[in-house]
């Protein structure tokens, strides 16, 4: 294998770029290059692995993919190095008297089928639960949801999107009425401006990071960083304003006021387009178990819109948010000069948020009232963090309230996913059960018994790991976890099973620009490793559903996409067929007549636009967006004398979310080993604390003791910490708080308050 | 009279205004002598490690349309020449005009931005950290090749450069195999004409060169950091 590596490399000189390495590649290589999309995050961009002898041994970036031309980030091209690691999960493992025992695959989902039939025997269909991820396939999510809300008919099914793109749904169907963005990367392309809320892409959409410096040095496009912590992102944009933790939502406000006051409205595009809203306020923060909010919208008139702004003018909002009215009014001008396309970029900062939906919408009401949404340059894009995100845990819908198409609420919705599963409608129950948070919760409680997870590590990525640990531990719960590397959350199943990686399996993502890419199975995996989907199929079929699961293992995913498309048919949603994916490099829905449409909603564009205007947002009934009343309200918790510093979470270019796979990637893990706690420097002198001395970072939940980093990747605002969540063996989730947005049920891991101690 | 009243008024008038100004400028003498502290506004620091973004956003080296001079290219055994080390400073190889001269308005003028000297007939390396200006506090004049007593340090090898002995995976990005620190703007080394033509890097549009190479080795650490230990392992069996 090292010779043929060698052998290999010598055969390719200065790899850089695809094309260049294309090149390089001399006739009669034996590498075999597959194409996919990138197992990491949700920019989506397309891959291609280096087949040799049945091993992956190389990956460059896609050439033909329009996402990312040929160039990947650091963990990209190193990916598929994690399936090498020696702790591979290549066996089923079942817990006997307390010990982990290799069990042969079959009998282990044996035991899975009978505890979970016993389970819902003893203590009803709500008692079981699954919980899964913005990394599961299509096919993968389709699956799991027509598994339990089909088969067993239980509403008890949700996924780690929860905790990072709920907000983003709500603020689209809020305002939209139709989930996902109108406009797609191109915009970059087109753009003067790019205003990036609370989001260090530099570190976390690098590729979409670098065609906005591409587009920086060639055009002379601006990039405004609007941000609590300065980062590299903020270094390499134009300007670096920095605000107060939760003051977003009183900046965004003033913005649209000083719009409003100037004269700056795109007053027949807010005519012909637009309605005005309000919703309930003091919506609380669901700390609390049990907790339930339903919002009331209610139209309200333009004059009622103006009268509310009148608190947000840049002078008052100045105060809190610790923004320059300068800053305010320069922001205003960028949104407001008719003469300037400008694209807000957005990701966990806006949408982990205990305020995420009022947020989202908050953005959108500066689009809308200048008019510049759904034009190439010109619209709000909400970035995603997982590659499938958008593909599985959205258009499938593997949330609690979801279906493949619509809301288990709406009975249209429940009788066509009844029909085109062939189960009686009644199955399909229509109320809602458990969010991630309260699923957890449930578990903690003991109402649920049965759990089962995969690809995802809830015990390190949830808020209050402190209590949700002990919780999952309890025996009063059955826990199932698929995985591919043992993880904090395995260190508490009952049962592991093996799953299949990325690359070992076939499967479809959907990227944040809602780019659907397949990609077929180009290597084996070791040991009894199995595809999630195909995991489900065994245990549906051991309880009895078999008929219901009628696929074959070699061709399931074709099978199962082929299915689950016939939920969208139509030009709102149309997906691309198979054929058309197997051969392009990823193509964007809604797929209409052989085209993709990049901007919805705009008629030049977007065939499903009926209304005889430019634009339509036919999300909602009326055909109009709406323009949100959302007020500024303080955070749940706030630096107080004894807990003086906000907590703020993230990510690091290195690692990709709980690292369960970049910290097996030796080149990965030996440039950033370990978490830190970034301090600002005048803090850290009052603290006397030095560079990598260590600190304990403790709060009302809990505490983390990890060193400290002084002007190093970043630097957090002034009385504000920053630590990374990637490392398992430093759980800053075990300080965070478990408030979330009430109408998202998305959790808020940017703010909590802490104190710091010399550990 | 009248005249004469109005000679004292203004008398008066011009004493009082003389025992007033006298004691303000009494009182004034006795403050003590202060200066107000203008709290420096937070935020203004800039992470030390995106120095690669601030050389491109301030200097404007347009990297990208320099020219290629092969005839008076770098190359690496040059670059590690007048270094006594890795990583050491490097030692100024050419006479330097005045002794009393200091960065800003002397070594600045040709490696801040780089450029061809007819009379080294070279192009001057670009320094990576332009802002720090005291130069020759690290930087020093090779005046003798003669040294005080015989010498035992011998130089360690340089990291390997060329097709893939720094890439993690077959045609992978190569990692950085160098320390950072006073080095984060990369490309004042690895672009330009002054490049060493064996580290020249195809692409320095790119900017955000840690998008896709890190380096090898992190700093120092107590705990064992080549491989990634799990320190909350259960599994019992082997």
């Amino acid at each position: 294998m090292l010779s043929a590596m060698t052998a290999a490399a010598s055969m390719f000189p200065g790899i850089i770029f695809a094309s260049e390495q294309e090149k390089g590649i001399p006739k009669g290589a034996k590498l075999d290059w597959k194409k996919g999309p990138c197992r990491f995050c949700g920019v989506g961009c397309g891959i291609l692995v280096g087949i040799e002898n049945g091993k992956a041994i190389a990956v460059k970036g896609d050439p033909n993919s329009r996402v990312n031309k040929g160039l990947l980030c650091v963990k990209g091209y190193h990916q598929t190095m994690c399936i090498q690691s020696k702790d591979r999960l290549e066996h089923a493992l079942v817990k006997k008297n307390g010990r982990y025992v290799k069990t042969p695959l079959d009998e282990a989902l044996d035991i899975v089928a009978n505890k979970m039939k016993e389970t819902i025997a003893a203590h009803g269909k709500d008692s079981v639960a699954m919980y899964t991820s913005g990394q599961s396939t299509i096919p993968e999510g389709y699956i799991a949801s027509k598994f339990m809300k089909g088969a067993i008919g239980t509403n008890n099914l949700d996924c780690n999107a929860r905790l990072c793109m709920a907000s983003a749904v709500t603020g689209f169907l809020t305002s939209f009425g139709a989930d996902e963005p109108m406009g797609c990367y191109e915009d970059i392309d087109h753009t003067d401006y790019f205003v990036t809320w609370g989001n260090n892409m530099a570190e976390m959409h690098p590729v979409l990071f670098s065609r906005m410096l591409e587009q920086k040095t060639r055009r002379g496009a601006n990039i405004i960083d609007f941000a609590t912590r300065t980062t590299r992102s903020s270094t390499a944009s134009d300007r670096s304003i920095l605000f107060e933790p939760q003051t977003d939502l009183a900046v965004a406000n003033a913005i649209c006021y000083e719009i409003i006051k100037n004269g700056w409205v795109n007053r027949s595009f807010v005519e012909k387009h637009c309605t005005f809203s309000k919703g309930l306020t003091n919506m609380g923060y669901g700390l609390e178990d049990h907790y339930e909010f339903t919002d009331k919208p209610e139209k309200i008139s333009f004059e009622d819109y103006k009268e509310f702004l009148k608190d947000y003018s840049p002078e008052k909002v100045s105060k809190y948010s610790k923004v320059s009215v300068k800053d305010i009014k320069y922001l205003a001008r960028i949104y407001g000069d008719p003469n300037k396309k400008v694209v807000s970029f957005w990701c966990m900062g806006v949408n982990q948020h205990t305020r995420g939906t009022w947020m989202n919408n908050l953005i959108y009401n500066i689009h809308l009232l200048t008019g510049k949404i759904s034009q190439p340059g010109n619209g709000p894009f909400s970035l995603t963090g997982q590659p499938s995100a958008c593909g599985t845990a959205r258009e499938v819908g593997t949330f609690t309230h979801k279906l493949p198409k619509g809301v288990v609420t709406n009975e249209e919705n429940r009788r066509l996913a009844a029909k085109i599963w062939n189960v009686p409608y009644e199955r399909i129950p229509s109320k809602p059960t458990y969010h991630a948070t309260e699923m957890f919760r449930a578990v903690d409680r003991g109402d649920i018994k049965f759990i089962w997870t995969q690809a995802t590590n809830p015990l390190v990525s949830l808020p209050k790991t402190s209590r949700y640990r002990p919780g999952m531990e309890k025996e009063s719960c059955f826990v199932v976890v698929s995985d591919v590397f043992p993880t904090p959350t395995s260190d508490v199943a009952d049962v592991i099973l093996p799953a299949s990686w990325h690359i070992e399996k076939g499967g479809l993502y959907g990227n944040s620009e809602r780019r659907t890419q397949y990609w077929e199975q180009m290597v084996d995996g070791p040991g009894e490793t199995m595809p999630d989907a195909w995991m489900f199929i065994e245990v549906a079929k051991r309880m009895g559903f078999g008929d219901l699961f009628p696929y074959s293992r070699e061709h399931h995913v074709e099978e199962i996409y082929n299915e689950y498309s016939q939920f969208h048919e139509g030009a709102k949603h149309g997906m691309a067929p198979l054929e058309v994916l197997k051969k392009e490099s990823g193509v964007i829905w809604p797929y209409v007549n052989g085209k993709s449409t990049q901007w919805r909603y705009n008629a030049t564009y977007d065939p499903a636009c009926t209304n005889g205007e430019d634009f339509h947002f036919y999300g909602k009934p009326d055909g109009k967006a709406v323009i949100w009343q959302r007020p500024f309200e303080e955070a749940p918790e706030k630096p107080d004398a004894e807990y003086p510093f906000w907590l703020n979470t993230g990510r690091v270019v290195e690692h990709w979310h709980t690292g369960s796979m970049t910290r097996r990637i030796p080149v990965l893990h030996q440039a950033m080993p370990h978490a830190y706690a970034e301090f600002h420097p005048e803090d850290a002198k009052d603290l006397g604390i030095r560079n990598g001395e260590n600190v304990k970072i403790v709060s009302r939940r809990g505490s983390c003791t990890l060193p400290a980093s002084i002007n190093e990747r970043g630097l957090p605002t002034r009385g504000q910490v920053f630590v990374p969540f990637f490392d398992e063996n430093m759980l800053i989730n075990d300080v965070t708080l478990d408030a979330f947005c009430p109408i998202s049920k998305e959790p808020d891991y940017k703010k909590c308050a802490v104190k710091v101690v010399k550990a | 009279m009248k005249k004469r009243l109005g000679i004292i008024s203004f008398f008066v008038i011009i004493f009082i205004a003389f025992i007033g100004v006298w004691n303000y400028s009494y009182y004034q003498s006795l403050e003590e002598a202060y200066l107000p502290i203008i709290e420096s506004p937070t935020g203004n620091y800039i992470p030390a490690e995106s120095g690669v973004f601030r050389r491109f956003k301030e200097d404007h080296l347009d990297y990208e349309n320099m020219p290629l001079d092969e005839n008076h290219q770098r190359s690496l055994e040059d670059y590690y020449d007048n270094r006594a080390y890795l990583g050491a400073p490097p030692s100024i190889p050419h006479p330097v005009t005045k002794e009393m001269s200091y960065g800003a308005n002397a070594c600045n003028q040709c490696h801040k931005k780089g450029g061809f000297v007819d009379k080294f007939k070279a192009y001057a390396p670009v320094t990576p950290h332009p802002e720090l200006t005291n130069c020759r506090q690290c930087h020093v004049t090779v005046t003798t090749n003669s040294t005080f007593r015989e010498f035992a340090f011998s130089k360690v090898e340089p990291p390997k450069v060329g097709e893939g002995v720094n890439s993690a995976l077959l045609g992978g990005p190569p990692m950085i195999p160098h320390q950072l620190q006073m080095r984060e703007n990369c490309v004042s080394c690895h672009a330009g004409p002054s490049a060493p033509k064996e580290i020249r890097v195809s692409h320095p549009e790119r900017v955000n060169c840690r998008q896709c190479h890190l380096p090898m080795t992190s700093k120092q650490l107590e705990m064992d950091v080549s491989t990634f230990i799990r320190q909350f392992n259960t599994y019992n069996e082997e």
